[in-house]
């Protein structure tokens, strides 16, 4: 170990240890820039900030917030979904919401995407806040082939937080 | 220490090849490694981005001249600290109760694991011993200068 250490701080006290990593990160940041150009014009006119999606590829997923949403919920326009576990959802959903867990589709559980009514609006949702499920499922489904998707990123704290209807234990 | 030379070239085809490959991979399709990045929920999205645009380029980089031997320390270092940094991101990751894709290899991405926790270890382990040995110093490039 002692050997190991020597050897650790041999190697960083050695300049060129420092100039080759500098050309590494250097390199690194050009190759970056010139190979996704359009990207990075795109990233700094203020897109992907909520989501790494080129709309064009993705133009049925549009971001919805929490009056949206309510509006949504209290004119029965849309089917609500729950991207959660099973459990999460069993402790508390918004009220109707069908359970369609992330995790469960990706693992091989696409049956779970028959109970999804389609031609009508579907509102995906997760945890909130950082959760990354109901954007990760809004795109499975529209690779799927469904229409009118849209992600209520603000999600299950957001509609709790706001004092809205919830429903616990009840079964799909 | 290491002292087999020849081992030592096959360490660093292996180890350089995988951080070749998982670099082009990501190039390949920036906005969905910025995405699995997102995913760990540790950097918000403009940090994610530019990992995506980033990173995969200094993994293709310190591959290639692991393998080609230019400034082959600083490229062993590199990648030997970024080993340590996805073992420990995976390990907290578990410990958080994520489920998430590893995003090692883009589209070929697998689950952030136990399996990519001991993958990562053997990497981590060959890449240390391209760092410390001696004997590691097969270097095309110099062999060029040399000749000339």
């Amino acid at each position: 170990m002692p050997r190991v250490l020597m050897g650790l701080k041999k190697i960083l006290a050695d300049k060129q240890t420092w100039v080759g990593l500098g050309l590494i990160f250097g390199l690194s940041l050009v190759g970056g820039l010139v190979s996704h150009p359009g990207l990075v014009r795109r990233f700094l006119a203020g897109e992907f900030r909520q989501a790494f999606i080129l709309k064009e590829d993705f133009p049925q997923v549009v971001f919805i917030s929490l009056p949206e949403a309510e509006a949504a919920w209290s004119e029965r326009q849309a089917v609500f979904i729950d991207s959660r576990s099973l459990e999460a959802y069993h402790r508390g959903h918004i009220p109707g919401a069908i359970s369609v867990p992330l995790e469960d589709v990706k693992s091989g559980r696409e049956d779970l995407l028959a109970v999804i009514p389609e031609a009508v609006e579907i509102i995906i949702y997760c945890e909130g806040g950082d959760c990354q499920a109901s954007l990760n499922l809004a795109r499975w489904l529209e690779s799927r082939g469904f229409k009118n998707l849209r992600v209520f990123s603000g999600g299950w704290a957001e509609w709790t937080q706001a004092g809205l209807p919830v429903e616990a234990n009840a079964a799909k | 220490m290491l002292q087999n030379r020849k081992l030592l070239i096959i360490f660093r085809l292996i180890v350089g090849g995988v951080f070749i490959w998982a670099g082009i991979s990501k190039i390949a399709d920036p906005l969905s490694f910025a995405q699995n990045v997102r995913n760990y929920q540790l950097v918000g999205p403009a940090l994610s981005f530019l990992t995506a645009i980033f990173l995969p380029w200094v993994e293709l980089i310190a591959g290639v001249w692991l393998i080609l031997g230019i400034y082959p320390k600083s490229s062993a270092l590199l990648i030997s600290c970024l080993l340590l940094f996805f073992i420990v991101l995976v390990l907290i990751t578990m410990a958080r109760g994520l489920d998430v894709d590893c995003g090692c290899f883009g589209t070929f991405s697998r689950r952030a694991d136990w399996r990519l926790i001991a993958e990562d270890s053997l990497w981590l382990a060959l890449s240390l011993a391209l760092l410390f040995s001696p004997a590691n110093d097969f270097s095309l490039f110099r062999k060029k200068l040399s000749k000339t």
